[in-house]
């Protein structure tokens, strides 16, 4: 121990703050989260008290129903969106330096301040009834932020505009490292475009498309500013919610709440890694 | 034959400049809500032109003497942010890249597993310690909330820097005598020094924005982002564009020289063997 001390000290030195600081900030909290979830007010050992609670309410389970669908239908609707875009920015044509350079441009922006574009896009009077309007679609402005299913679209695209560049950006990457010769092969092998894209571009592509799954996943399932910005508490999410019992004071649901979050999160990567990408992408990546 | 390539052309472009409408539009709105008069957006058939422009909103929102304190708040705590983060990982993250490979793996790997950790999650009992600490409401609480999610992503960004620098640099220097404080200071971080820049950027620019810890640890002191809410929340229309807009404003120049630099293989980079 000690001449491993006296030969690594300064490694130990340099490391330790870093490692110090994530064990106290990072690990400790979660862990005094759920433990605080087993706990009743006054802070007594209470098993499994604030879940039944919790799971007697509606509205948390309605919470739990939308955190899922948006992640779900916005993974598959971005993936899908991002590697169309990317492909198109791969092709020579004029203008390919500006397209990009606009498609990237949300990156930056706050998703504070894409959710408050969004409100006056889908306000209900706002410009997309306006020009749904003067295209004669409809008549009366359609109420898009006040809840149901138009809601979590309403979620999802605006959660599509500030995501896409990073997508973009990340598939890209993955699309310059595929090597010319493999396509140049494959056309001397009279391969169709299509072919080409489902045997060669799909699966090379794979370890991308599992680090921008992994990453938007979590992110999708912690979604928090959009929806407390768009909908408020018309629309409950399982991370919103848990802001909702914060702030009327009761600690230990919101601590509930934020527990079960982290489960679905770790069950979601657990099964992906498992079941589709069976820990080829990650590894490899 | 040569009708359908025109046709798939012709497709291709409408698809692209759609694209960059989708884009831009709404940028374009924020600013033209911002500049507009009240009879054009406060109704049930808001225009899309601007046709009555106005400063009223920004010479408002400029002169309320609500805009410097939280902007200054703002500043602070992104930049103490980033100054801190650099300090805590850099050196960290050097450690990890010259570790075994399965050492290194590890490390990466809980990184990755405490990005999964739900904000609202570690929020919760940080504000409650927070509370007792006296640490609500003030700077450094907040700056110590912000480092906890800006940590792993700026150990992934430079780990994968410090791994592309090869080790013969730190040998040769070590060789000549260099002691290990040397060779890290005068070999390694020179070479690395864009690596930490990038990734210190992009650590002020995600505190900036940052909004969950700010709403959980602040009660009466706003930050930017908080103060946008705090007008989306009282629907203030028009403070909430010019706010939003002076919240953008920075972002844009820091993405600006930032974009220069931005390597997408940094976030594949530190899984790499």
């Amino acid at each position: 121990m000690r001449r491993f001390l006296k030969k690594y000290w300064f490694e130990l030195l340099l490391i330790a703050p870093m490692t110090l600081y994530l064990l106290g900030f990072t690990i400790l909290p979660i862990f005094q989260s759920i433990l605080m979830s087993f706990q009743d007010d006054t802070g007594k050992f209470a098993a499994l008290h604030q879940y039944q609670v919790l799971f007697a309410k509606p509205q948390f389970m309605k919470s739990i129903g939308n955190t899922f669908f948006v992640t779900l239908v916005s993974l598959c609707y971005q993936l899908a969106l991002a590697l169309l875009i990317a492909l198109a920015l791969k092709k020579a044509f004029h203008g390919r330096g500006i397209v990009r350079a606009i498609v990237l441009m949300p990156m930056g922006i706050p998703t504070m301040v894409s959710g408050v574009m969004a409100l006056y896009i889908f306000g209900t009077s706002g410009y997309f009834n306006e020009i749904l309007y003067r295209l004669h679609l409809i008549s009366t402005p359609i109420p898009w932020t006040t809840g149901g299913m138009r809601s979590l679209w309403v979620i999802i695209f605006a959660d599509t505009w500030k995501v896409l560049p990073t997508l973009v950006l990340l598939l890209l990457a993955g699309l310059d490292a595929i090597p010319d010769t493999i396509y140049e092969a494959a056309k001397i092998d009279g391969a169709s475009a299509t072919r080409t894209f489902f045997s060669i571009t799909l699966p090379l592509l794979k370890p991308s498309v599992t680090m921008s799954v992994l990453f938007r996943a979590v992110d999708a399932f912690r979604i928090f500013e959009l929806p407390q910005i768009l909908v408020g508490t018309a629309v409950p999410f399982v991370a919103t919610y848990s802001y909702e019992e914060y702030a009327a004071g009761n600690l230990q649901l919101s601590a509930a709440s934020s527990t079960i979050l982290l489960v679905m999160i770790l069950l979601f990567t657990l099964v992906y890694m498992k079941v589709i990408d069976r820990g080829e992408g990650f590894n490899h990546a | 034959m040569h009708n359908k390539v025109h046709l798939s052309r012709v497709l291709f472009y409408c698809g692209i400049v759609l694209l960059c409408f989708c884009m831009v539009a709404p940028l374009y709105l924020l600013i033209k809500v911002s500049f507009s008069a009240p009879q054009e957006v406060n109704t049930a058939h808001p225009t899309l032109l601007l046709h009555h422009p106005t400063v009223r909103h920004w010479q408002q929102v400029l002169t309320s003497g609500n805009l410097f304190k939280p902007f200054w708040k703002s500043l602070v705590v992104a930049t103490s942010t980033m100054l801190l983060a650099v300090f805590l990982v850099a050196p960290a993250s050097y450690v990890i890249s010259r570790a075994s490979r399965h050492l290194k793996e590890l490390y990466v790997m809980v990184l990755f597993f405490t990005k999964m950790f739900p904000v609202v999650g570690i929020a919760l009992p940080i504000s409650v310690v927070f509370l007792k600490w006296g640490l609500l409401d003030t700077n450094i609480g907040l700056i110590l909330a912000h480092l906890i999610g800006q940590i792993p992503f700026m150990a992934w960004i430079l780990v994968s820097t410090f791994s592309s620098i090869p080790r013969d640099l730190e040998e040769a220097a070590s060789l000549d005598g260099c002691s290990k404080m040397r060779t890290l200071w005068s070999v390694v971080l020179p070479v690395a020094a864009q690596g930490i820049a990038v990734s210190g950027l992009y650590v002020w620019l995600n505190s900036w924005n940052e909004f969950t810890y700010a709403l959980y640890l602040s009660l009466t002191t706003k930050t930017l982002p908080l103060q946008v809410y705090y007008y989306v929340q009282r629907g203030g229309t028009f403070q909430m564009a010019a706010y939003a807009t002076i919240l953008t404003i920075p972002v844009i120049l820091v993405t600006f020289v930032m974009q220069k630099y931005l390597r997408s293989d940094y976030l594949s980079g530190a899984v790499k063997g």
